[in-house]
């Protein structure tokens, strides 16, 4: 997949390409492992079926879908090595990040399924109960449990410890944790083993095979045949119960949406947004989470006509990169034709517009507050409320860079540490179309002290 | 503190002086009414043993009577209902009367069911007191339960009735089940008896329906009978007034029935001990004692202690009841009730007792309402508040018929949704009618086929809910809207029936392996039917589908469903899409229905296939190929809903639009004044919307808005309709290594890959 370049369709075959990613995969030697995992459960698995139908027993077949579900969680381990290897494509444009949740998302629906199947299995055999042997269901509860812990506590899988971390808790972890609280309290040793919530692989793992065991047991002295329904019963709703979460946290991100936990953070960063001088309002606010963790996002930013672009842009970014690392922002201006078209002519030679304009302009704020270097705040720590962007500094010298056609990848390359208050003038020139500027100036979040009424009038060549 | 902040606004345990918690009353002062309590439940146990004898011997009819009666007569000589307290209207007499029916209707069913299950079991089922049963239908059937502990309490006791309907093999249960007709004394009874065998269980199980049953009514009946206690002026006084007036009510009946039946008790006489203890103990005594503990003591610590015993003592006198009294009445009547006929322990019973105290303990112990509380800030003082009426008032309570109501009218307004739920009602009928079919003729093929077809309907259930939600407006955290939701359900759908066609390509195999002989008799006329209903389905969506398809590109779907899903066909359409956003007409949701109601069509011909083969060929082996025929058409089928559904949520580019956005892209970067642009990223967010995002470079003497306004007009041109342009000049960078602390930072940002990383070093602190 990797290799499709921009809009031309791949000529390799769908297996060919398979082999060549598995390849890239199976270089590294963490892999190794998880191959030889894959290998073994995929062994495993095979027995366990075959003693499912020797011994007709379907609550084997339950705790048998979990081995299945270990070799998905396998199978997305690798994956995640593989997209951490990929760089993005033209067509994904945005990386692989979401093919490891998007396996996530799979595999704990597909243990869903498995789970419903199996519902729906023990639906028809509570009406005709056949006989179940028990010859085999302990020594394959036992080779199943150890495997299965083997595998979780052996393999560390980053996606699947990630989304158990962040997904809410299961109805088992709540009732563990209910029942392991009351224990802690007699034993307060255990509470490092047991809470705040034990991870609810190992839980699963542990709690089909206690019913496993106990459907053993009651076989065995009574032959209640239908203990092995019930348990299978118990053991597919567990497997819901479990799944669930993670299988809600992982739809969530595939569905674009805001993840809850950050809507605070976003809140705030946004409010420091629409409070940033010519910020009008802040709309069409899209955050969603890329991959697991990574938050990309777009928004509208509408501003004051006066204002200026770039830096209202630099500053808006500024904010939300903390926070959102791919990011996009419109800022648009209501309104920008009219004056737009009576500066047509001027826009070419925009260097000595700004030059005249910039020059006759008073210093409106008092230099105690202004630092003279850059219009942000010195420090990070202690951020001023309001930023001024149209106030200029002290050497109110407007630069003309000469490399203003290079391409602005560079540009920093060049002049290494600048005073910074040079550059600073270089984003005024930009169209300061103010006329009807005082018209809009009803805003509360403009302090009257930048005094923006003196630019009306101001001369315009 | 509280005034100031409303009345729902309760101080933490932190603060407000420690008052408002349940204060813990010594427990010495306790011990006594706690042994009495005790001792009381043991004795109403033994009463109950002994009653069992009783109506071996009484007809349960003049039981109730006698029990009543002794009861109303000693309840009258202690409370003078008449003599004291205020007069009690017309009214209220009608209250009492209809009280005194429902007691009797409830007493009725708790001795029939101790007929039928015999005491133990009866105890164990019966003697729950009203809070533990108001806590476990709280949990059923509300959402605010009070917590997982609650709700393990709720499943203990489910358990514990299950234990007792499944696993206790009751030696006796077998022999009663063989009970001849007409053996029963009289028509009620026989009603009862012909009315538990209709739901086709066996007389104790029987027994024990109808004892959860009487227990709800136990719990609803004292519910009720709350305020006219009240009103009548206390629960005792109203007690032997219902008391009374039942046996006034009984009593035409228990004379009517002594004058047409002849009575199998030889002397009464000899009958008064034992019905003098009965009532004592099962009515009187219980009844006062639980009514003083209720007062000294809280009621969940009454249930709790209470509980205990009579559940203890059940077990044992299950085990050694061999009182003299049953040997006694055994000898006086000869009713032929052997040694072994008697409801002996049983594993079962034993461990759905456990189950039965466990539940009783956890689910009568008071429910922590402050962990519910929501922290909502501090109050002057610095105590945390909690908000602990936030369920009560954020989910406004709907009536039931009006939510149905809205639901369906959400439902019918658009066709997609409609269409799904015309047929999901078809599907259910058809499933029902099986079903029912099948229990009637006892075939457990046609019940299993009913399962599966219900098993089916989950996916229809998910693509209706998919199509219902995908029309909600957008919110805060589904910032782009539900639109969504359907290419999940429709990936899910996919997932579904690769989860099908796996299950079915096993089940043949082994089926491959050992062909088993098949009664082929019963599966044409249902798989006519089934094929039948999904033929009807597959002429509505693809009706549907393809209509949903023409709007947009009208050329794609003609009849071929099964193959050719694929998405094709748009890249050659030039710029038609740039009709806005109800143009797209992808819909991995029906899809994905549309696929699943494929499938099962393909089961049902394949079904119809094979058996043709069977009845005439003799080809058994015609039955698993045909599964497994039909296993990898659906896997094939499935397929490229299952990778466009994967494109999609991945956030490819969208393969219909990727020649028209590459046009676009050329046109973009001949823009005058434009530099270059960078990442690109174009993705299909739902079926109406193609979002997309671009950062421009441009020259520092071009006005931003109107290369916003150029690039807009392109990239909308090429069906993108959701967009958001980042235009940078030069100065951006420059703010921005300005802002940030060097240069290295500009570096990283510009390229896009490493930003990330870069950020989270901490040079952007904010």
């Amino acid at each position: 997949m990797g290799t499709i370049h921009l809009f031309r369709k791949p000529q390799r075959s769908f297996f060919g390409k398979l082999l060549r990613e598995f390849r890239l995969v199976a270089a590294d030697r963490r892999s190794w492992k998880i191959l030889l995992f894959g290998v073994i459960n995929l062994v495993c698995t095979g027995f366990l079926l075959m003693w499912c139908s020797s011994t007709n027993s379907i609550a084997l077949t339950a705790y048998t879908y979990l081995t299945i579900f270990d070799l998905f969680s396998l199978m997305t381990c690798l994956i995640s090595y593989w997209v951490t290897m990929r760089k993005p494509s033209p067509v994904y444009s945005f990386g692989f990040e979401r093919l490891e949740v998007l396996a996530v998302f799979a595999s704990t629906v597909l243990a869903q399924l498995g789970a419903l199947f199996i519902l729906k299995e023990s639906a028809e055999r509570f009406l005709e109960q056949p006989e179940i042997h028990t010859g085999r269901l302990l020594v394959g509860t036992f080779v199943a449990l150890s495997f299965n812990l083997f595998t979780m506590l052996s393999i560390r899988n980053k996606p699947f410890a990630y989304v158990s971390e962040a997904a809410s808790t299961s109805w088992l972890q709540e009732h563990v944790a209910d029942l392991s609280r009351s224990l802690c309290g007699i034993i307060p040793g255990l509470s490092s083993i047991f809470l705040p919530r034990m991870n609810p692989f190992v839980l699963i793992d542990l709690a089909g095979a206690f019913a496993l065991c106990i459907t053993y047991m009651l076989i065995e002295i009574n032959n209640y045949f239908a203990v092995d329904t019930a348990s299978a019963i118990a053991i597919a709703l567990m497997t819901f119960g479990t799944m669930y979460p993670m299988s809600v946290y992982s739809g969530k991100v595939l569905l674009q949406t805001t993840p809850p936990h950050v809507i605070g953070q976003l809140d705030k960063l946004i409010r420091e947004v629409s409070t940033l001088d010519g910020v009008l309002e802040v709309r069409n606010e899209h955050f969603w989470t890329l991959g697991f963790g990574s938050l990309a996002g777009s928004v509208h930013v509408r501003i004051r006509r006066d204002a200026n672009e770039q830096m209202v842009l630099a500053h808006v970014t500024n904010r939300l990169y903390t926070l959102v690392s791919t990011l996009t922002v419109q800022i648009f201006k209501d309104d920008w034709i009219r004056p737009a078209l009576l500066s047509g002519p001027v826009a070419a030679n925009v260097l000595n517009f700004s030059d005249h304009h910039i020059i006759p302009m008073p210093l409106l704020k008092g230099t105690d507050d202004l630092n003279p270097v850059t219009s942000t705040p010195a420090k990070p720590s202690s951020p001023p409320p309001e930023f001024s962007f149209d106030t200029p500094g002290k050497n109110v010298n407007p630069v003309i860079l000469l490399n203003t056609q290079t391409r602005p990848y560079g540009f920093g390359l060049n002049h290494g540490h600048t005073p910074y208050s040079s550059m600073l003038n270089q984003g005024l020139g930009v169209p300061g179309i103010g006329a009807t500027q005082g018209l809009r100036t009803g805003f509360t979040n403009i302090p009257s002290r930048y005094g923006t009424n003196n630019r009306i009038g101001q001369p315009r060549p | 503190m509280e005034e100031k902040y409303g009345g729902d606004v309760r101080a933490g345990p932190g603060g407000g002086g420690g008052g408002l918690g349940p204060v813990d009353v010594p427990s010495a002062r306790l011990t006594k009414y706690i042994v009495l309590l005790c001792f009381t439940k043991f004795l109403k146990a033994v009463g109950l043993f002994e009653s069992y004898d009783l109506l071996k011997a009484v007809h349960i009819v003049q039981f109730i009577f006698i029990l009543k009666l002794g009861t109303a007569f000693f309840m009258v000589l202690f409370q003078k209902p008449f003599s004291s307290g205020k007069t009690i209207t017309k009214h209220q007499w009608i209250k009492i009367f209809k009280h005194a029916v429902a007691g009797c209707i409830i007493s009725l069913l708790w001795f029939f069911g101790l007929t039928l299950c015999g005491p133990l079991r009866t105890l164990l089922l019966f003697e729950h007191s009203d809070i533990v049963v108001i806590s476990l239908l709280s949990v059923l059937f509300t959402s605010s339960g009070g917590g997982p502990a609650k709700t393990r309490g709720a499943a203990f006791f489910i358990i514990a009735v299950i234990c007792l309907l499944l696993f206790d093999n009751d030696d006796l249960m077998a022999k009663m089940a063989e009970h001849p007709e007409g053996h029963h004394d009289s028509a009620l009874t026989h009603m009862l008896y012909t009315a538990i065998a209709f739901l086709g269980v066996a007389d104790h199980k029987g027994g024990v329906l109808l004892l959860v049953l009487a227990l709800c009514c136990k719990v609803g009946f004292h519910t009720a009978s709350r305020k006219l206690s009240i009103d009548v002026g206390g629960a005792k006084r109203l007690q032997a007034l219902s008391h009374l007036v039942s046996v006034l009510l009984l009593c035409p009946w228990v004379i009517v029935l002594s004058v047409t039946t002849e009575s199998k008790v030889e002397s009464w006489f000899s009958l008064i001990m034992p019905f003098a203890t009965v009532i004592f103990l099962v009515m009187i005594l219980d009844f006062y004692v639980d009514s003083i503990c209720s007062v000294k003591m809280e009621v969940s610590k009454c249930a709790r202690y209470g509980s205990f015993p009579i559940f203890i003592s059940a077990l044992l006198f299950g085990n050694f009841w061999t009182h003299p009294i049953t040997d006694q009445l055994r000898a006086m009547n000869k009713a032929a009730h052997q040694e072994s006929t008697e409801h002996v322990l049983s594993g079962g019973v034993v461990v759905s007792a456990i189950f039965f105290i466990l539940s009783a303990n956890i689910l009568s112990s008071p429910s922590k309402r402050g962990q519910k509380g929501t922290l909502i800030g501090y109050s002057p003082e610095g105590t945390p508040l909690y908000n602990f009426m936030g369920d009560a008032f954020q989910h406004s309570s709907q009536s039931i018929p009006r939510f149905i109501k809205e639901s369906l009218k959400q439902i019918l307004e658009e066709s997609d949704s409609r269409q799904i739920f015309y047929f999901l009602c078809l599907n259910l009928l058809f499933t029902f009618v099986e079903l029912f079919y099948g229990v009637l003729t006892n075939s457990l093929g046609l019940i299993s086929d009913g399962f599966h077809m219900l098993f089916d309907c989950s996916a229809l259930v998910m693509g209706l809910f998919a199509a219902l939600m995908s029309r909600w407006k957008a919110t805060r955290i589904f910032s782009y809207g539900y639109g969504r939701i359907e290419i999940l359900s429709g990936f899910i759908n996919g997932l579904f029936l690769i989860v099908i066609a796996f299950f079915v390509f096993m089940e043949s195999v082994a089926r491959l392996i050992d062909p088993p002989e098949l009664d082929t008799h019963m599966l044409t006329p249902v798989s006519v039917g089934g094929l039948i209903v999904n033929l009807i389905g597959i002429c509505a969506f693809s009706h549907a589908h393809s209509h949903a398809h023409g709007a947009s590109q009208g050329s794609c779907h003609s009849s071929d469903h099964s193959h050719s899903h694929h998405m094709h066909g748009h890249s050659d359409h030039g710029h038609g899409h740039s009709h806005g956003p109800a143009g797209g007409g992808m819909n991995a949701n029906m899809r994905g229905v549309f696929l699943h109601v494929l499938a099962d069509t393909l089961g049902s011909i394949g079904v119809i296939v094979s058996t043709i083969l069977i009845e005439q060929f003799g080809w058994f082996i015609a039955d698993p190929l045909c599964s497994l025929f039909i296993a990898i058409l659906i896997s094939l089928s499935v397929v490229p809903l299952i990778k466009d559904a994967c494109q999609v949520l991945l956030l490819r580019l969208p393969p219909e639009y990727e020649k028209e956005l590459h046009i676009a892209l050329e046109k973009i970067q001949k823009i005058e004044g434009l530099i270059s642009y960078r990442d690109p990223h174009f993705w299909r967010h739902s079926a109406s919307i193609v979002a997309g995002t671009i950062h421009i470079q441009v020259t520092s003497d071009v006005l931003e808005q109107r290369i916003v306004q150029q690039v807009t007009g392109i990239l909308k041109d090429a069906g993108v309709n959701n967009l958001t342009i980042q235009v940078e000049k030069e100065a951006y960078f420059q703010h921005m290594s300005g802002l940030s602390t060097g240069f290295h930072d500009v570096l990283a940002m510009t390229k896009q890959m490493e930003s990330m990383k870069y950020c989270k070093d901490g040079t952007y602190i904010m």
